[in-house]
């Protein structure tokens, strides 16, 4: 057995995996040969056979009192199972947890060396979870695989066609399978609007909120939806991209309605834009209108300005008023 | 010659006695058995094999090994449950001691009876305490099931430091060394003696304990 090459120990480490397929190091048993100390008194056929029968009883007695041994007993296929691994080499305690205890099982000298056995076990007894793999709770679910990947839809659907896609979509976990289709036009009606902000916003920069676009009266709202869909209303280019990612967004939301596109793509629209004015009328000039000449509104009232200061005045000073 | 001796001690549960001592006994007696002897010529010998069991307890979270050896379990068993009666019956203090001494004989001259040195002594202190609900009863399996894990890790410390043990002995002499009785395995002469009143020395250790004990708390 000992040829006098070797003077690393054999190890064997017991260790025990769950059905989750978590792994823990129970404990690391190390025996070998110290070839520097020997007793070349020692007879072999009497004490050496001897001691190293009761060294063999001490590992036997040893084994049953570690928590590796109870563990052991109560193993079963559908709870964790016991598993060993023997290597030559350094015994590895470092996976055996903080405050684990090591126990000299005993050693014995030999004319050619003393081979001492040792066992090292964990004390602390919970598994970390950060040795969790591809089997874990979140990548069993359907959401995550790569047909429905944000970027896989991208690179398929360049063209904004976002009702196909919606189509494809697979039904969110707990969703309502039936489409609310009967409620798509109110809720599209309102994009032209957001989209006429953001292309203002982009355009000019320097729209002042109280000048947003006007929500349609409902009975508008057909008419509205077909504008929209012409292109008439709104120069749509600039807010191309933020569609994009509306997207991605709409198609992995879990828990959401089943047409995507509907709920959190409007949320999102809406808080990329301004609040509608609620108060404004439909007969009101456009934005761009109101914008156009605020210079020219600037002059006049800067033109009247006397006239407001008069009119401060007067309102200061009723009596004067009155007298007058 | 003086006798090396270890003492353990330990609190269990009245049913927990027979279990608790068996444990460390056997334990102790399988590393101090060996195979039977089987004499070929003078001088010339074979040694057979010791076969070992595992035995669950059925009072306390632990499990042991022990020589696979009905009789050599029976004798252990009787006195164990002599020394078990003696400390669970109704005018016994509670605490008591039972040894396990090995020994060695030596031939003195016809009358007399061999001599017999003691040369391994093991003492086992209980005390009996009392639980009153199945949480404690439920703990106290767990904790008396460590305890011994400690003690059976001592008992395979002790016995791989190679101390004295008496030397092999020729044909004629096996049985001033050895119990040669039993039919599958042959222990180192031993007997075991209980006391269920304490020896006056272990109020000594006790006390001398108790103070360093109240020393070490401040």
């Amino acid at each position: 057995m000992y040829n006098g090459g070797s003077r690393l120990p054999l190890c064997v480490e017991i260790s025990l995996r769950t059905v989750e397929g978590d792994c823990m190091v129970l404990e690391t048993w190390c025996v070998g040969v110290l070839p520097e100390i020997t007793d070349p008194s020692v007879r072999v056929t009497y004490t050496v056979y001897n001691r190293m029968g009761i060294l063999l009883k001490s590992l036997v007695s040893v084994t049953r009192v570690t928590p590796a041994y109870k563990l052991s007993r109560r193993q079963g296929p559908d709870s964790y199972v016991i598993c060993y691994r023997i290597y030559v080499g350094e015994p590895q305690f470092h996976n055996l947890g903080d405050g684990y205890n090591q126990v000299r099982v005993g050693q014995l000298s030999t004319p050619v060396g003393t081979i001492h056995l040792s066992v090292a076990y964990r004390t602390k007894m919970t598994i970390s979870p950060q040795h969790s793999k591809d089997t874990s709770i979140m990548l069993k679910s359907d959401h995550f695989t790569p047909d429905f990947s944000p970027k896989h839809l991208r690179s398929n659907n360049s063209i904004d066609n976002s009702s196909l896609l919606s189509e494809t979509l697979k039904v969110g976990a707990f969703a309502d399978s039936v489409r609310p289709s009967a409620k798509d036009p109110p809720e599209v009606a309102e994009v032209p609007f957001s989209r006429l902000l953001i292309g203002n916003n982009q355009q000019q920069g320097v729209s002042p909120p109280t000048q947003s676009p006007i929500s349609p009266p409902p009975t508008n709202q057909l008419q509205q939806q077909e504008d929209t869909d012409n292109g008439n209303i709104t120069p749509r280019p600039p807010s191309v991209a933020s569609h994009d990612d509306f997207i991605m967004v709409d198609l992995k939301t879990p828990f959401a309605g089943s047409n995507a596109n509907t709920d959190l793509g409007l949320f999102y629209r809406e808080c990329q834009s301004a609040p509608p004015l609620q108060g404004s009328g439909a007969e009101e000039p456009t934005v761009a209108e109101q914008v156009g000449d605020l210079t020219r509104q600037l002059e006049a009232f800067e033109s009247s300005l006397l006239d407001y200061d008069n009119v401060i005045t007067s309102i200061c000073n009723p009596t004067v008023d009155n007298n007058n | 010659m003086n006798a090396r001796s270890q003492t353990f001690e330990l609190e269990v549960e009245g049913h927990q006695v027979d279990e608790a001592v068996a444990s460390i006994f056997h334990t102790v007696l399988f590393h101090r058995s060996l195979g039977k002897f089987s004499y070929k010529q003078e001088g010339s010998y074979s040694v057979g094999t010791v076969g070992y069991e595992d035995v669950d307890c059925d009072f306390i979270d632990f499990t042991y090994v022990c020589c696979s050896s009905d009789n050599l379990d029976r004798t252990l068993k009787e006195k164990i449950s002599g020394f078990s009666e003696a400390l669970r019956g109704n005018d016994c203090p509670g605490s008591g001691q039972i040894s396990l001494e090995f020994f060695q004989k030596k031939k003195t001259r016809w009358p007399f009876q061999p001599e017999c040195i003691p040369w391994e002594v093991w003492n086992l202190r209980l005390e009996l305490v009392k639980l009153n609900n199945e949480h404690e009863r439920r703990l106290c399996r767990e904790r008396v099931g460590e305890l011994l894990a400690e003690k059976i890790l001592y008992v395979a410390e002790v016995m791989n430091r190679h101390d004295y043990v008496p030397k092999m002995p020729n044909q004629s002499e096996l049985d001033l060394i050895f119990d040669t009785t039993y039919p599958d395995v042959q222990p180192y002469l031993f007997k075991l003696s209980f006391t269920t009143s304490g020896p006056p020395s272990a109020s000594v250790g006790s006390t001398v304990k108790k103070l360093i004990k109240e020393t070490l708390s401040f």
